[in-house]
C-alpha cells in the first residue's frame, strides 16, 4: 500500500472516531498525521521530467576491461527534492569503481553527474534504462520513471592470431584464395602436365616432356588456388561442456572458434558460424571484416545450454553448409559423437575437429589421488579409441589441452600438416 | 546515524505509551507494549519494513485506547504516536538511503531528512503540550521531557539558520 494512502486512511480513521466520540483529544491526536502528509503533498513531485546523457569510454572490449560510463541528469521540471536514480546493468557486469545508484537533490535546471567503471565477462550487454524515483523527503509521494536509452557494450573474446590454417575441401570457390582447389590453371604447386595450347608462356614449357615427342611440345599446369566455405560449429551441450563444480570448457571453444573463423577470414574464405547448444545460432556465411564482427558478436552471445532436441550431433543441420565444403567442428566431443560425424564425412564434407581434451581439463580441479588418476586413465583411453576412429575415418583433429593456449596447439599442429602438405 | 534516530523513534514511542499506561495502574498492558516494542526492534535488526506499518498503527490504536476509554495523560499518548510516526517515516528513510553512492551523498540526506523530521517531533510536543495545558496536566516529568526535546530543535535550527548563512 503506497505511504500517503495508509497515512491518509488512519488519519481518516481516527477523524471519524473524535467525531463521532466528540472526543477533542482524539481529534488532536491526528494533527500530527496531518502535519506530515501535508508537508509530503506539499513538496513531493507528481512528474519527472529529465534529461539523460550517457557515455562509454568504450564499447567493445575484452574480457574483464574496465569501462567508465557517465551520466549526465538534467533536471527539466520541478524541484526533485529526493532523486534516486539507478542505471541499470546486466546482473553479469561488476562495478569496479564509483556507483551506478545515486541519492541526490536536483533543483529545476538543475544537473548532476556521475561516472562509474565496469568489468565484466565475455557477451553483449544492453543498456537500456535508467530507473528514476523521485519524491519528497519523507517519502510520501513517490513518482517513477524508467527512462530509455540505448547502448550497448559488447566484451569480445580474447582471440589470438593464427597465420595459416591448411585446408583442403573437396569443392572450392569460383574466386582466387589460398587453398589448393584441385583443378589445373595458374598457382603455385605443380599439378601436372597437358598438351601446349598456344599463349602458354615459354616457361611453362616442360621441356623434358617435350623432348620424348618429337612433334609434341606440353606444358606445366599449376594447382589453381582459391577460397573455400567453411562452416564452423562450436559445440555448446551442456553435457559435453560442463563438469564438476560447473567448470566450463565452453569458454575455451569459444576462443578457439574465433580464433579459427578469423584465420579463415584472413585467408580470404567465406565463413559461417553455428552454435550448437539449447538452440541452433546461425551466423550467415560471408567474407571480410563484416563477417569477422558479425561471428564475434554471435560469439560474445554464445552460452552453453541443454537441449533433448540438439542432445546429440546427428542433428546438426547440414543443409546449412554448401556441399563438400569445409566444417570445423569445435567440441571437446562425447562418445555418440561419433557416428554423426563418420556420416558428415560419407556426404562428402571435409571434417575437422578442434577438441579440448575434457579429461585432463577436469583432472585439474580434483585432488590427485590414485582412484582419480586411474579414472582419468581408463576415460583417456575410452576417449582416444573414439579419436582414433574418427581419425581413421578420415577427419582432421586437434586435440588441445586447454592449459596451453590455444594459438601454440594450433601453429604447431598446423606446421606439421603444411609441411606433409600433398598427404592432406 | 538514521538508525540511532530510528532506536531511539521506537524507544520514545513506546516507552511514553508504556509509561502512560504504567501511571494508571495498568502494569499489564504496559508489559505487552513493551514487548511489542521489543519485536519492533527485533522486525528492524530483520530489515522487515512492512512492520513498521503495523507499529504505527499500534501506536495509534494504543494512545486513541488511551484517550477515549481511559482519559489518559494526552502528552504521553502524542509522545508514543509521534515516536511511532518517526520510526516508520525512519524505517523507510533508511530503505531509501540504499540508493546514495557515498557516504557524504548519505550524510547530505540524512541531515536535512532528520531536520525536517526533528522539525515535525518539535511540532507534535507543541500540540501535545497544548492539550496538557488545556487539561491542566502539565507536570515535572512532561516540563523535562518537553525540555530536552525543544533544545535538540533548536540546535537543529540554529544548525541550519548557521549553514545558510
Amino acid at each position: 500500500m503506497p505511504r500517503g494512502v495508509f497515512l491518509g486512511l488512519l488519519v481518516f480513521v481516527l477523524l471519524l472516531t473524535g467525531l463521532a466520540t466528540l472526543h477533542g483529544t482524539l481529534l488532536a491526536l491526528t494533527l500530527p498525521l496531518l502535519v506530515y502528509l501535508f508537508y509530503g503533498l506539499w513538496r513531493g513531485s507528481d512528474e519527472i521530467k529529465l534529461a539523460v546523457d550517457r557515455s562509454m569510454s568504450k564499447e567493445r572490449v575484452a574480457p574483464n576491461t574496465p569501462v567508465n560510463i557517465k551520466i549526465t541528469i538534467t533536471n527539466l521540471h520541478g524541484d526533485l527534492e529526493e532523486l534516486a536514480v539507478v542505471d541499470v546493468i546486466s546482473p553479469a557486469l561488476k562495478v569496479v569503481d564509483g556507483s551506478n545508484h545515486h541519492l541526490i537533490s536536483l533543483p529545476k535546471g538543475g544537473s548532476y553527474s556521475f561516472d562509474y567503471t565496469i568489468s565484466g565477462p565475455r557477451g553483449g550487454f544492453p543498456f537500456e534504462t535508467l530507473h528514476a524515483e523521485a519524491g519528497d523527503h519523507l517519502g510520501i509521494l513517490r513518482a517513477k520513471q524508467d527512462i530509455r536509452m540505448f547502448g550497448q557494450l559488447f566484451v569480445f573474446p580474447n582471440i589470438a592470431r593464427i597465420k595459416q590454417v591448411p585446408i583442403r575441401p573437396r569443392r572450392t570457390r569460383v574466386y582466387a584464395g589460398t587453398i589448393p582447389a584441385r583443378v589445373g590453371g595458374s598457382g603455385v604447386e605443380f599439378f601436372g602436365v597437358r598438351d601446349y595450347q598456344p599463349g602458354d608462356s615459354p616457361r611453362q614449357i616442360n621441356w623434358q616432356v617435350s623432348a620424348r615427342h618429337v612433334e609434341d611440345l606440353y606444358s606445366n599446369e599449376f594447382q589453381q588456388e582459391r577460397v573455400a566455405d567453411v562452416g564452423i560449429v562450436l559445440d555448446g551441450r551442456v553435457r559435453s561442456n560442463l563438469f564438476a563444480s560447473d567448470h566450463s570448457l565452453f569458454e575455451h571453444s569459444v576462443l578457439a572458434a574465433g580464433a579459427l573463423a578469423d584465420a579463415f577470414l584472413m585467408q580470404g574464405n567465406r565463413v559461417g558460424l553455428l552454435v550448437y547448444s539449447q538452440y541452433l545460432q546461425w551466423t550467415w556465411p560471408g567474407y571480410g571484416k563484416m563477417q569477422r564482427e558479425r561471428i564475434l558478436h554471435a560469439l560474445s552471445h554464445a552460452a552453453p545450454g541443454d537441449s533433448q532436441v540438439f542432445d546429440g550431433l546427428q542433428y546438426l543441420p547440414t543443409r546449412m553448409f554448401p556441399i563438400e565444403s569445409q566444417i570445423v567442428l569445435v567440441s571437446p566431443l562425447v562418445e555418440d559423437d561419433y557416428l554423426p560425424l563418420i556420416q558428415l564425412r560419407a556426404r562428402g564434407y571435409q571434417v575437422m575437429i578442434v577438441s579440448p581434451d575434457p579429461v585432463s581439463f577436469e583432472q585439474t580441479y580434483l585432488t590427485d589421488r590414485p582412484e582419480v588418476r586411474l579414472a582419468a586413465r581408463v576415460i583417456r583411453m575410452e576417449r582416444e579409441l573414439m579419436l582414433n576412429r574418427v581419425q581413421r575415418a578420415g577427419v582432421q583433429l586437434v586435440e588441445w589441452n586447454v592449459a596451453q593456449p590455444f594459438d601454440q596447439t594450433a601453429r604447431r599442429f598446423f606446421r606439421r600438416r603444411i609441411q606433409m602438405g600433398d598427404r592432406l | 546515524m538514521t538508525l540511532f534516530a530510528l532506536l531511539f523513534s521506537i524507544t520514545l514511542g513506546i516507552g511514553s505509551l508504556a509509561w502512560g499506561y504504567s501511571l494508571v495502574g495498568l502494569t499489564q498492558f504496559a508489559h505487552w507494549i513493551i514487548i511489542f516494542g521489543a519485536a519492533w526492534l527485533f522486525a528492524v535488526w530483520q530489515r522487515w519494513r512492512w512492520f513498521a506499518y503495523a507499529g504505527l498503527t499500534f501506536n495509534f490504536l494504543a494512545a486513541a485506547l488511551g484517550l477515549w476509554f481511559l482519559n489518559f495523560q494526552p502528552g504521553w499518548m502524542f509522545a508514543g504516536t509521534i515516536g511511532g510516526l518517526l520510526a516508520w517515516d525512519l524505517t523507510y528513510f533508511l530503505y531509501r538511503q540504499r540508493f546514495a553512492a557515498s557516504d557524504e551523498e548519505r550524510h547530505a540526506m540524512e541531515k536535512r531528512h532528520l531536520f525536517r523530521i526533528s522539525f515535525l517531533a518539535l511540532l507534535g510536543f507543541v500540540l501535545a503540550n497544548a492539550a496538557m495545558a488545556l487539561k491542566f496536566q502539565f507536570n515535572f516529568e512532561w516540563a523535562l521531557l518537553s525540555a530536552v526535546v525543544a533544545a535538540l530543535g533548536i540546535t537543529q535550527i540554529v544548525a541550519w539558520f548557521r549553514k545558510r548563512s
